[in-house]
């Protein structure tokens, strides 16, 4: 082995690093860019949406020329739309989403407020399902019967209205068994049917996924290889089946995370929960703007990370998208 | 099968046990102490209870905020935080004496300075908005004579001023150097039986007692301060999840209960269940005048007779809701003319046949009367913002009956807040279904005067000069007999032979609560939830 060989590596290595870096970099370049597309798109459209906004902040009472200049002025609405866009930009680059015009507190505090709330729903709903999808394919997958009555059970719960779901779990475990508290963000185990009526239907559909995945997994030669070995059945379709279906689970998962978002306005207002869910309806319902705009930058937050971290998992679960890349 | 039971174990293995089933020892006193959970439905916008329009809300801001007198059920006024009142001959000069032993809980006290202060800010626009234009624009001046009397001076007389001036809700003057002034919340100080100590937004709202409150006004139930230590109120915005929480005693009380789920706490040995009718302005169909074909009065006058409001009622709240007639509540003591009952009769033949002297005598393909080849089509806007008690459902039961009973195509079109504050401004709508609360004829004002003289609320667009002069004179003078005529002149003007609206139901209050709770109760007049003063509760054995 002569010294250039052994150099190699060492010269390869930094070169790698600074790929990834570009990478990274290109990656979260293009992040900010969704987002100034997300807060300008926002913008534009919450000005081509009906209703005046003097209109809209007067409400049912009387409007006279002094309380339309005295909202004017408050809300800074005499100037230019372009002026307005720009001190907008410049508030939220340093954090400040402005005031709601209905609540008439900081968005930010407001979001911030709710945002845990709602993140502590999400992952527990995530949890819900990706417990019941590894759960349901590992077990059925490839076992006729089994896997018929697992389909139908899924088929149901993801056609389930979350609504609906979310009453009858109110039913049977708080108002009849009195297990679980009704509402509320107070204790732990406020979060089990919440978690459970909007993770249920997500679990649902991610487990037909994995299963049909484990099954084409199951079919495939190592397998065959694997039992051979005198591998168990459940080693066989947790260690090594598992990883051949999780990829296309793991991108359906992080595409229904936005789902999970949405699903947790309904799931909010049933249980009387706080969270981000119910406070957007309430301001899209009220038309107000500055916080349907923070929501809206802040959904498209939310999905740049997701969809950066589903590429990065999908790198650590398959290698052959690690070599493709490097 | 593996799963099912896996998640049934994990949700056993997560759960907590959450309190037995509570049971009551029986004392007949009123004892001091103990949590009251009461469960609401609506969340306030804003906790100022000066700029908070939500009648909903006003059950727990009452807790904390109080006003110069207080009513009683004839529509009287009773010492509360001022010991008297004088107005002048005239009607232009209104005296208030105040109690000099009243705190707010920030420890500021309660003075004329303080109360001079809360009037004159509200008419300022940038901190009232539209509200500085509404009953305040009358006061042209307000000053403090002594340190416990204050003076209000009116451009001239306006009657329904004392009922304003009487009931807006003092808040203590450190408040107008906060941050949250306008959104409300615990740094706002009042001078009520509570203390606002936590607002936790889509959970809960918590208030304490206030040990040094010693000023109820007659009406109350009791002297001192309240009974309970602490009350707290939980946001349940859906109605099914409210009345189980009560049933499986989460809560101890319950406001808001759907017309199905009456049945579970009327007559029940468990539950209380008590209801008191709204005051204000009927939930009714207003019908535009500047706008399609209920322009014309024929065409207004035959949808009246086209619905059946009995039968409608009856099928939608199963008979849990209160017929209305008129352009104020049946309750009202002071200006409801109760002759105007029965007025509009369900006579689907007069309707076909005042349709058709009109012209609307064609069908077209679908059954729906026609002129000039125009459907007759009337829509009918509704925020989504203020859609409750299954109105919805009311909507669809009016629809389905102007089609059957006499060819009127009646849509229902659900906006968002911009689009209603749209067609509200361009007048482009068919008709507006709504309700409100306010009393001493101020809603009347609001329903009936022109549009740019105040008629905020004049969805009808109804301009006839005799509803202004009408309103002008009865507002302009202080005798009640001579108002009462008025406005009864009006009503039948405006809903007999105008049809400019067609009365529905008058909305009410329902509280249902455990029977260990005791002394929830309504405001006498004004109608609405009492404050938590009175509530006791029963020691948990």
């Amino acid at each position: 082995m002569s010294d250039a060989a052994l150099l190699e590596p060492a010269i390869a290595a930094p070169a790698r690093h600074g790929r990834m870096l570009r990478q990274v970099a290109g990656r979260v370049a293009s992040g900010l860019v969704v987002l100034w597309a997300a807060v300008t798109l926002g913008f534009v459209s919450l000005q081509l949406a009906p209703g005046d906004i003097v209109s809209l902040l007067i409400g049912e009472q009387p409007r006279t020329p002094a309380v339309e200049a005295a909202i004017r002025a408050e809300w800074g609405l005499g100037d230019p739309v372009a002026v307005q866009y720009l001190r907008y930009l410049w508030r939220v680059l340093h954090g400040d989403f402005g005031r709601s015009y209905i609540l008439q507190t900081d968005v930010s505090g407001l979001i911030a407020s709710q945002i845990w709330p709602t993140a502590k729903l999400t992952a527990a709903a995530l949890g819900v399902a990706i417990v019941f999808a590894v759960l349901s394919a590992v077990t059925t997958a490839g076992r006729s019967w089994a896997r018929r009555v697992a389909g139908s059970v899924e088929l149901v719960l993801a056609s389930t209205p979350s609504f609906w779901l979310g009453i009858v779990l109110l039913f049977v475990f708080s108002f009849t068994l009195k297990l679980l508290p009704v509402a509320g963000d107070r204790t732990l185990s406020a979060l089990v049917l919440p978690a459970l009526s909007l993770g249920l239907a997500l679990g649902a559909v991610v487990g037909q996924v994995l299963r049909e995945g484990l099954e084409r997994a199951l079919e495939e030669p190592f397998a065959l290889t694997v039992r051979s070995w005198g591998t168990t059945g459940l080693v066989l379709r947790v260690r090594h089946g598992l990883r051949h279906a999780a990829l296309p689970a793991v991108t359906l998962t992080g595409w229904l995370v936005g789902h999970l978002l949405s699903g947790a306005v309904i799931t909010e207002q049933v249980f009387g929960r706080p969270g981000l869910g119910r406070v957007t309806v309430e301001a899209v319902l009220g038309q107000d703007l500055p916080v349907v705009l923070a929501v809206a930058i802040l959904s498209a937050a939310v999905f740049v990370v997701t969809s950066t971290a589903v590429d990065i998992l999908s790198l650590l679960l398959d290698p052959r998208l690690r070599r493709d890349r490097s | 099968m593996i799963t099912r039971r896996t998640l049934a174990g994990l949700a056993l293995a997560l759960a907590f046990p959450h309190g037995s089933p509570h049971a009551w020892a029986q004392t007949a006193q009123p004892r001091a102490g103990g949590k009251l959970v009461w469960a609401v439905e609506t969340e306030p916008t804003t906790l100022n209870p000066q700029l908070n329009g939500q009648d909903k809300t006003k059950l727990y801001l009452r807790n904390v905020y109080e006003s110069l007198l207080a009513r009683t059920a004839d529509g009287g006024y009773v010492p509360w935080l001022a010991t008297s009142h004088q107005v002048s001959g005239d009607g232009t000069a209104y005296t208030f004496t105040l109690r000099d032993d009243v705190t707010f809980s920030d420890g500021r006290r309660l003075d004329a300075d303080a109360v001079v202060l809360n009037f004159t800010r509200l008419k300022d626009p940038a901190y009232s908005g539209g509200i500085s234009v509404g009953p305040v624009a009358r006061l042209a001046q307000a000053r403090a004579l002594d340190a416990h009397t204050v003076e209000f001076k009116l451009d001239r007389l306006y009657a329904p001023f004392l009922d304003f001036a009487a009931s807006l809700e003092i808040l203590s003057p450190g408040a107008y150097g906060s941050p949250q002034l306008k959104s409300g919340g615990p740094d706002i100080a009042g001078t009520g039986p509570f203390i606002l100590v936590r607002y936790a937004r889509g959970q809960e709202i918590r208030f304490v007692r206030n040990p040094a409150y010693r000023w109820v006004p007659a009406t109350a139930g009791h002297q001192g301060p309240a009974y309970l230590e602490e009350v707290t109120y939980r946001f349940l915005p859906e109605s099914s999840v409210r009345t189980g929480a009560l049933t499986s005693g989460q809560v101890d009380v319950i406001e808001g209960v759907s017309g199905n789920d009456a049945g579970l706490f009327k007559g029940s040995t468990q539950f209380s269940y008590a209801t008191a009718l709204n005051t204000g302005t009927p939930y009714s169909l207003f019908w535009n005048t500047t706008y399609g074909p209920t322009q014309e009065p024929a065409v207004r006058r035959a949808l009246n007779a086209a619905i059946d409001v009995d039968a409608v009622l009856k099928a939608v709240y199963r008979g849990q809701r209160t017929r209305a007639w008129g352009i104020t509540s049946p309750i009202d003591p002071q200006f409801y003319d109760r002759s105007i009952e029965g007025s509009i009769a369900f006579d689907p033949q007069r309707a076909n046949r005042l349709l058709d002297e009109a012209g609307w005598a064609a069908r077209d393909a679908a059954g729906f009367r026609t002129k000039d080849g125009k459907r007759l089509s009337v829509e009918v806007v509704q925020a989504q913002a203020t859609v409750r008690d299954q109105r919805d459902v009311l909507l669809q039961a009016l629809q389905a009956q102007a089609r059957q009973n006499a060819g009127i195509d009646l849509t229902i079109a659900y906006v968002d807040t911009g689009t209603y504050a749209d067609r509200r401004a361009s007048g482009r709508f068919g008709a507006i279904a709504n309700s409100n609360t306010p009393t001493d004829a101020i809603d009347i004002e609001n329903h009936y005067l022109p549009l740019d003289r105040g008629g905020a609320l004049n969805y009808s667009r109804a301009a006839a000069p005799e509803l202004l002069a009408w309103l002008q004179e009865a507002a302009g003078t202080l005798d009640p007999k001579a108002r009462f005529d008025l406005y009864a002149r009006l009503q039948r003007f405006a809903i007999t032979d105008q049809a400019y609206a067609l009365p529905l139901y008058e909305p009410e209050d329902q509280v249902a609560a455990s029977t260990a709770v005791h002394g929830i109760g309504f405001r006498p007049f004004k109608q609405l939830p009492e404050s938590a003063h009175d509530i006791w509760i029963e020691p948990r054995t």
